[in-house]
């Protein structure tokens, strides 16, 4: 008994003259994050040994951790090290409760090689400085039911690379009258798709000063023509997201544009029904194409210097290539490091669905958030507008839409 | 009579728990909700400014608002006789019957217990616009399909009858407790009289007798029916294009979704008042009915 004491006292004082600062850190969804946070603080502290990573208890999900942390900024008692949904960052920008990196990223040496490209870097960055690293991102992808595909005539040479194309394959397997051709999850998170779609055309959602819509533009005209085209000529089905997921796991819609973060849940409702293959997001033209990461970030939310220190390390190590590598095989998320794939050699081969998207990083951008105090009710009228063309009530007048949806949002944007 | 010094003293000594917790979990809350009202707070801001009855001006000048307030009311003025009428026929035909009660009284009360979340999902799955098992009946029958949840004309409707289906068994456990309170000598009497047959019998006896209760039933059915919000967060989120908007959940998503708290506050006082004002009814005509009798 006594020998237990001494041996637990020593390694008291042992762990003691070691662990100099110690950090705390909160993310949301524990039924995904809780073997990876875990995983993560065990390597970092190998490589960290004087930094003592601490967890409050997980957020239920991105609106419950915006909330918490929001409320923790006016009591003062916030974490070190927050994990939040990519298109809050700016909303703790503006409350000032994010500690903006910039500094500690002039102070690394060959960041770029590292892995943390600038894509990487703008996507946690709000009027051009940088308040958070990505952490476990999910890109637009397209997934097929192959067997659906083959009957149509074509095969996996042979996939689609347009959205004129995806159409064209849509309306042979509506001819074959077995399943739906193709639906978009154009509806997830109230605009993301519709974020993808514009800045995969070059568009921007605003001017560069913030002060006017710009999703009207050409890029906006071309991207709503589109999805007009899915409701008409296609006939995308109008269901909510669940329903989609069910119907396509079914094999009821041959062709599914949505978020990679769904290829594991797809796969294992999928089983051996058919044949599943994802596809890279269509019409990416180098130097025009970016595409908004989904997904969450890490923020650093400490008040003191010491603390803002290992909370970067931790950061670094999070989003780093030996944390992105942890992070993708305990998820099915996508490292954002590019680094991280060299490390994971071996489970993109098992899993060459999960591969597909990483051709699309380099295309990587912010998920954008809109300005000022009615910023994510924005998010709410650019979906119902959405809504009234994939539902086919105002799909043949979509210009008129999308000139509606311009003014909607105009008028909620801040005045100057 | 008047009470001395010490008799006060303990009398109030005695109130103090409860007033202070009510002050403390009721009053406080509620006037905070009221000051928020009449501020441009939102979630994380560390100052307020009060601007008067701009967001009551604002709140007139939204179509979200007033959509969620007559759907909210729509969708009431279906649930409360659909979920009334349900539960009294069901009381009576379980009280008229001698077999089986308990089962049939368990059966109808289980949607009560559910969790309304969980239900959610398998109403999700029965409603499935391609493969729902409510599309291939009205296939066989030779019906069109539908899709439910999707169809802004019916959307709301679809969410009113899984309100009935919900909400009937708790009215049918009270309609059963009022009924087992009606003297059983009277329908004796009533036959010994003549009345010719149970339509009879329950206009002259069981109707009138549980107006007590009916009351009740209908004011707690009218405040549950305006509380609607776990089928509307799981099945519509609101759509499409706010068909199913009601007030709570318009409440949860500019106050939790889009931070503008005051905007929120604004809606809830609206809520409140609505809420108030039925109850205020119920206690006018318990009045009423205490005077004359």
């Amino acid at each position: 008994m006594r020998m237990i004491l001494t041996a637990a006292a020593l390694s008291l004082t042992a762990s003691m003259a070691l662990a100099q600062t110690t950090i705390t850190v909160q993310y949301p969804y524990p039924e995904l994050f809780d073997e990876t946070q875990k995983q993560l603080a065990e390597a970092f502290s190998k490589k960290h040994p004087d930094i003592k990573v601490e967890f409050r208890t997980p957020y239920k999900e991105y609106e419950d951790a915006a909330q918490r942390v929001l409320r923790e900024g006016i009591t003062g008692n916030v974490p070190d090290v927050t994990f939040q949904g990519l298109n809050r960052v700016r909303v703790l920008a503006d409350k000032e409760i994010a500690v903006s990196l910039d500094d500690f990223i002039a102070n690394e040496k060959d960041f770029d090689a590292e892995g943390y490209h600038d894509g990487m870097r703008q996507a946690g960055a709000v009027n051009g400085k940088v308040y958070g690293l990505p952490f476990a991102i999910s890109l637009p992808i397209v997934y097929y039911n192959m067997d659906l595909v083959k009957q149509a005539g074509l095969d996996e040479n042979s996939l689609p690379k347009s959205w004129d194309e995806i159409i064209e394959l849509a309306k042979k397997i509506n001819a074959q009258g077995e399943a739906d051709g193709v639906m978009a999850e154009w509806s997830i998170t109230g605009n993301w798709l519709w974020q993808a779609m514009v800045f995969a055309n070059g568009g921007t959602m605003l001017t560069a000063d913030e002060t006017k819509v710009a999703f009207d533009g050409e890029a906006g005209k071309q991207a709503i023509a589109t999805l007009a085209r899915l409701a008409t000529e296609a006939k995308s089905p109008n269901m909510t997201a669940n329903d989609m997921l069910a119907a396509f796991s079914a094999g009821k819609i041959g062709v599914m544009v949505t978020t990679t973060s769904r290829v594991n849940a797809v796969t294992k409702q999928v089983g051996d029904k058919f044949e599943l293959k994802t596809g890279v997001y269509p019409d990416i033209k180098d130097g025009v194409t970016r595409l908004p990461a989904g997904g969450n970030v890490a923020i650093i939310t400490a008040k003191t210097e010491e603390k803002q220190k290992a909370a970067w390390e931790f950061l670094k190590f999070a989003t780093g290539p030996e944390g992105g590598a942890i992070m993708v095989r305990t998820t099915g998320y996508m490292a954002p490091n590019t680094k991280a794939a060299d490390l994971l050699k071996d489970f993109y081969t098992r899993n060459p669905n999960q591969a597909v998207a990483l051709s699309e990083l380099p295309y990587l951008t912010g998920w954008y958030a809109f300005p000022g105090d009615n910023g994510l009710k924005i998010t709410d009228v650019i979906k119902d507008h959405m809504q009234s063309i994939m539902d086919g009530t105002r799909a043949k007048e979509a210009e008129a839409v999308l000139a509606e949806m311009a003014a909607d949002t105009q008028a909620l944007l801040p005045r100057r | 009579m008047s009470l001395s010094a010490s008799q006060n003293r303990a009398g109030l000594a005695l109130i103090a728990p409860a007033s202070v917790l009510a002050l403390l979990f009721l009053f406080a809350p509620l006037s905070s909700i009221f000051v928020l009202a009449f501020t441009d707070y939102q979630l994380g801001d560390r100052s307020l400014s009060f601007v008067g009855f701009e967001n009551f001006e604002a709140l007139a000048d939204d179509p979200t608002f007033w959509k969620s307030l007559s759907n909210t009311l729509i969708y009431s003025a279906v649930v409360v006789p659909g979920s009334m009428l349900l539960g009294l026929v069901s009381a009576l035909l379980i009280d008229a019957g001698t077999s089986l009660r308990s089962f049939y009284r368990t059966a109808f009360f289980l949607p009560v217990m559910a969790s309304l979340l969980a239900m959610a999902v398998v109403w999700e799955f029965m409603l499935h616009p391609s493969f729902g098992i409510v599309n291939a009946t009205m296939k066989a029958l030779g019906f069109a399909p539908h899709n439910w949840l999707k169809d802004g004309g019916i959307a709301l409707y679809v969410l009113a009858v899984i309100g009935i289906w919900q909400s009937f068994g708790f009215n049918m456990v009270l309609f059963m407790a009022g009924l087992s309170a009606i003297p059983r000598d009277l329908y004796d009497a009533a036959e010994m009289d003549g009345t010719p047959n149970a339509w009879a019998r329950f206009k002259l006896i069981t109707w009138p007798l549980l107006a007590p209760v009916t009351v009740f039933v209908a004011v707690t059915s009218v405040i549950r029916s305006f509380q609607v919000f776990d089928t509307v967060h799981a099945l519509t989120q609101g759509g499409p294009n706010k068909a199913t908007e009601v007030l709570l959940y318009t409440i949860y998503a500019e106050g939790f979704e889009f931070f503008r708290s005051g905007h929120a506050a604004a809606i809830t006082i609206v809520f409140i008042l609505l809420v108030v004002g039925v109850s205020l009814l119920r206690f006018v005509s318990l009045k009423k009915n205490g005077a004359s009798a």
